[in-house]
């Protein structure tokens, strides 16, 4: 085996300190407008991320739609009408309040995206006269070409526009920093956050980060139940580096999460079962209305959701007789009936239909084809190269073939029930209505939040959260001086971090000294033994007495990972240091599903021992760690009462700015 | 220190540089977010492809490159297959 040497300089006995008004912790959408937001306001901003920021996060390579954009100027549908059929599919089990921000304020988010230089419509007249194009605004439509609330974008020119931008307006960009811990005031749990430590992914140097206030925007936790050590990368649907530290922090500092409990089976691009995202024959998101066909060219005709076959192509993009508007894209695959859209008809196990079926552009429209190969195709997530690129140089030519399906819906592969994903709308920080999380000084936005899900939900509430606690630090640090307020300043714990830098370097420093590679764990082998055991004990259906076991073998693991796992440089050590967050993200989940005591439909949760006397009125149950132990409470569906009005009353300075701003 | 190979990760190689266009400037180095890859030791060389099992397969180093030297190919067993439409049935 041949040795390199590492390429970068080692600094793993060094220490950096920063010091800010906001620190912006993950810098993908939701980290960049936040960091912009806070900037907006004048404060001195430092946002920190593990990868580069021009191409970090689930949507740094692309993203083709920016869904409930109720505030455009053709939209039909209100931003309360929309949020209102979000809840109800969901029944009730979402997050009203940053979907109401996003259905709000997502439209102004992609204007401050144009301004930064990200295409949002066709001003080369590329797509003229197709019925999905709004002539005047230029401004291109998918799905409910009637409402037009889903804008179709040009995604590949967005996360290097708001690069330029944070730079432009003078934000402190830190890069390939793995942030590993929140500060707490001295040290406790539950107390103000008042900064972050990371590591370098490449050096090795220790950072420490002094703050006024934080915004966690690190997305969502993965690979907790599915997990392959040949291709880690394909483990899941979103980016490799993202796998929820930022949940794993926040639980170890106190802050409160809510439907943690909550997993799907596992539907998309996971374990290396997938076929690639959008690359395979479906005609759902990126493809929606492809035709599909069986292996014997017979169409499976689309029909409306009273089951009316719909004979013209118009009709897949426009509402049933009836009904207002439909919803499709993000997490959607059959919405409520209010909602439901054109969709083809279940073919499995009729035997007219001969598999595989597979998708056909040919008979579309030529501006219908051309914007689902070549724009959608090219523009959305992991698609402009290995799909477009490498599909056209290879022959595919989509007047001319097909692309065969892998299964039903967008899904394009199959799994067992317990092979669990955090998909779709799951579990993540509890906020208010400033997205703060309970903890002072932490606000929070995009993915990292409960229910939440897709581009422009993380644009606006990153920006939202991003001013909400530039508003905090003015009003309690400087409009405050004179002692009126009720605030903590707070006070960064030296022990606390000296035990961080301690933790985060041991798995290196032990190699350092001598320590035989051969004892150790790497993080590969970690990885695969904890989804292994979430797979067994926290898989479908979950029992307290199973969850009890197999909480007492993640603490097995921990005790072992602490005390023997290895790794050879930073990188290794980052790749370390994400599993031991998996874990501690698998142990906040195991006692999510021990609080909640009954099964769940809406949060596809079952309990196998559920006692039915026990069954109580549908609540959230929001839990966090204290000092003493784990506090679980439960928390009524409606919690953020009338949305509208609650927004208004909280951004009445906003509204007023803003209304202003895009003139 | 990292390892060449020891990976089980290594019969994948999503990323294939041409040498003769690559100019050694690792903007696709740069621009990873997974940090999948790693400048050469010799100025002016490809970068190295360290960690090939952790790569998503997303593109952005090829789309950061200005020489076009790089390849990204999906592993096999994610390649898909497509038919002439008017083939179909009449096979079967
Ligand atoms: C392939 C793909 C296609 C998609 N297409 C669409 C679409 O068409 N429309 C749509 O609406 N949505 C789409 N989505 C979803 C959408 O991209 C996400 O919902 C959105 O980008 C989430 O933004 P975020 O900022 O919350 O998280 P992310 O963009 O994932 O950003 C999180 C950031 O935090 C960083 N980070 C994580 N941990 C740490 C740490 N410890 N220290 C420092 N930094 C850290 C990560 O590197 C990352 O940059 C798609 C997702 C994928 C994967
Ligand atoms: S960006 Fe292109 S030219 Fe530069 S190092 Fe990478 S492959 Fe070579
Ligand atoms: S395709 Fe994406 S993840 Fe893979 S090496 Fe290139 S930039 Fe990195």
């Amino acid at each position: 085996m041949k040795k390199n040497e590492w390429p970068y300089e080692l600094k793993y006995g060094e220490k950096k300190e920063y010091s800010c008004d906001v620190l912006i912790l993950g810098g993908g959408i939701a980290g960049c407008m936040a960091a912009l937001g806070a900037r907006e306001k004048g404060l001195n901003v430092i946002l920190v991320e593990k990868g580069a920021v021009a191409a970090s996060g689930a949507g740094g390579s692309g993203c083709d739609h920016w869904e409930s954009a109720a505030t455009n100027p053709c939209s039909k549908v209100t931003p309360e009408e929309l949020v209102d059929m979000m809840l109800r599919d969901n029944k009730g089990f979402n997050n009203g309040i940053s979907h109401y921000i996003e259905c709000r304020e997502g439209y102004d988010r992609l204007l401050d995206i144009e301004k930064m230089g990200g295409k949002i419509r066709d001003t080369e007249d590329e797509f003229k006269g197709a019925d999905f194009r709004d002539e005047d605004s230029k401004l291109m439509f998918a799905y409910d070409y009637k409402n037009k609330f889903t804008i179709r974008i040009w995604g590949t020119t967005f996360k290097t526009a708001m690069a330029k931008e944070l730079k432009r307006v003078g934000v402190n960009v830190v890069e390939r920093v793995m942030v590993t811990s929140l500060l707490t005031d001295q040290g406790k749990v539950g107390g103000k956050v008042v900064g972050a430590t990371g590591i370098h992914t490449r050096t090795g140097e220790f950072m420490v980060f002094k703050a006024k206030a934080s915004v966690m925007a690190m997305s969502r936790p993965a690979r907790i139940w599915l997990f392959n050590p040949a291709m880690v990368g394909l483990s899941e649907f979103r980016p490799t580096q993202c796998i929820g530290s930022g949940h794993a922090m926040g639980w170890r500092a106190g802050a409160a999460f809510n439907m943690m409990e909550k997993s799907v089976r596992a539907e998309f691009s996971a374990a290396g079962k997938s076929y690639p995202p959008y690359g395979a024959g479906n005609n759902h998101n990126t493809w929606y209305p492809a035709s599909i066909l069986d292996a014997n060219g017979k169409t499976v005709p689309y029909a409306d959701r009273d089951g009316r076959i719909l004979t013209d192509y118009k009709d897949r993009c426009l509402p049933a007789n009836g009904q207002k508007f439909f919803m499709k894209g993000g997490g959607i695959d059959g919405g409520i009936y209010e909602i439901e859209g054109p969709e083809t008809i279940s073919v499995e196990g009729n035997p007219e239909y001969k598999l595989p079926l597979y998708a056909d552009l040919s008979d579309l429209p030529e501006l219908e084809r051309k914007v689902i190969w070549g724009m959608m195709v090219g523009e959305e997530g992991k698609t402009k190269v290995p799909i477009l690129k490498n599909y056209t140089k290879a022959g595919f030519d989509p007047e001319k073939h097909v692309l065969q399906c892998y299964g039903s819906g967008w899904k394009s592969a199959t799994f067992l029930s317990d092979e669990r994903q955090l998909f779709g709308l799951p579990g993540g920080f509890m906020n208010d209505w400033h997205l703060k999380s309970n903890l002072e000084g932490l606000y929070v936005a995009g993915d990292a939040l409960f229910a939440s899900d897709c581009y422009g939900h993380a644009a606006a509430t990153g920006h939202y959260a991003g001013r909400h606690a530039a508003d905090y630090v003015k009003e309690a640090y400087e409009e405050n001086e004179n002692g009126t307020s009720e605030f903590t300043r707070g006070e960064i714990s030296q022990a606390q971090v000296e035990a961080e830098w301690t933790r985060v370097l041991k798995p290196v420093m032990k190699l350092e000294s001598g320590y035989s590679a051969n004892q150790g764990y790497r993080w590969q082998e970690v990885n695969m033994a904890i989804s292994k055991t979430m797979q067994h004990y926290c898989g479908e259906v979950r029992t307290e007495d199973m969850l009890n076991t197999g909480l007492a073998q993640l603490e097995r693991i921990e005790a072992e990972l602490s005390e023997r796992s290895i790794a050879d440089n930073p990188h290794e050590l980052t790749r370390l240091l994400e599993v031991m967050d998996i874990l501690t993200v698998s142990k906040l989940i195991i006692q999510a599903s021990k609080a909640r005591k009954y099964s769940v439909a809406p949060l596809c949760f079952t309990r196998g021992d559920e006692a039915k006397e026990q069954r109580k009125d549908q609540t959230f149950l929001v839990i966090k760690k204290t000092e003493d132990g784990i506090d679980a409470r439960e928390v009524a569906l409606d919690y953020y009462g009338d949305l509208k009005t609650n927004y208004e009353e909280f951004n009445k300075e906003y509204i007023e700015a803003e209304g202003a701003r895009h003139v | 220190m990292y390892r060449e190979s020891g990976y089980g990760a290594d019969f994948f190689v999503p990323i294939q540089y041409d040498e003769k266009k690559c100019i050694g400037c690792n903007l696709c180095v740069d621009i990873c977010q997974v940090d999948v890859l790693l400048p050469s030791e010799r100025k002016g060389e490809n970068p190295i492809v360290a960690f090939p099992g952790e790569c998503w397969y997303c593109g952005s180093c090829v789309m950061a490159c200005k020489t076009d030297a790089i390849r990204l190919v999906h592993p096999l067993m994610n390649q898909v297959r497509w038919v002439e439409k008017d083939s179909l049935g009449s096979s079967l």
